[in-house]
């Protein structure tokens, strides 16, 4: 198991959203989130993966251990230098999607995550930032 | 049975489709038309589609188990999603995936169960 503080993995192929699923889950599993808060980290993290992958024309996903002496969490950053997203509000409602997909994906990273940030300018490329807490 | 494949058995007029753990999505969009095919094929009346193995049920593998079964329906079957884990089931509410339209069962054998009966009133009611 994975005890690395950080990490990034390369989403080239659709194998490396598997992969992403693999790694995240990993780090959530042994950063002592229950099953629960795994399923819905993982659950999220494979949502981005696949926008990365389709909209995006590939990218990153960077991990990070979020700690201190009160909390701790997961920080998984998506990014890609892909077309961007137009319009980030509509982008978040369920349903509304540029592509092939139903536009389920970042509504449902952010109903399942603790945090959700977006950076965004159209031919720049998409930064979507996801946090997890977890409960003491 | 490897991480990526797709098992189905049949058992009297029904399919019992196991998925994988963990597939990859060219494996998920696969299971829609194999599943099709193979229900021509065996002439079956239903398909059991066993989930207890999935780990992560996303918007895209979620909406190809809801078409599936909507094309199953076209086709003149039922179908039964069975042993959803709790997680997985807290997950995809969570998210608002359209699986409530969908039969479900707790176990194989439950859901076998109410496939026959189902069949065996049927006949009766035709005797």
């Amino acid at each position: 198991m994975s005890t690395d503080a950080e990490g990034e993995l390369a989403i080239e192929t659709e194998g490396d959203i598997v992969a992403t699923r693999h790694t995240v889950r990993e780090v959530a599993l042994a950063l002592g989130f229950g099953i629960t808060d795994v399923t819905r980290i993982v659950t999220a993290a494979s949502e981005l993966a696949r926008n990365v992958y389709k909209y995006g024309g590939g990218g990153i996903v960077r991990w990070r251990r979020l700690g201190s002496r009160e909390r701790s969490g997961i920080e998984l950053q998506f990014i890609d230098q892909g077309p961007g997203i137009p319009d980030i509000s509509k982008a978040l409602e369920a349903g509304y999607s540029t592509g092939q997909g139903l536009g389920l994906g970042l509504p449902a990273a952010r109903r399942l995550m603790d945090e959700l940030e977006i950076r965004s300018d159209p031919g720049q490329g998409t930064c979507v930032t996801l946090t997890k807490w977890r409960a003491h | 049975m490897g991480p990526e494949t797709l098992s189905v058995i049949k058992i009297k007029e029904i399919l019992v489709v196991t998925l994988p753990s963990d597939p990859d999505d060219s494996t998920v969009a696969a299971l829609q038309e194999k599943v099709l095919v193979e229900m021509e094929r065996h002439q079956a009346k239903g398909v059991v589609l066993d989930v207890s193995a999935v780990e992560t049920l996303d918007s895209f593998f979620a909406r190809t188990v809801t078409e599936t079964a909507q094309m199953i329906g076209v086709m003149g079957g039922r179908t039964i999603v069975v042993g959803m884990r709790p997680a997985v089931a807290i997950t995809t509410t969570q998210i608002g995936l359209a699986l409530g339209s969908i039969e479900t069962a707790l176990t194989v054998d439950r859901a076998l169960d109410r496939v026959m009966l189902a069949s065996s009133t049927t006949l009766e009611s035709f005797q």
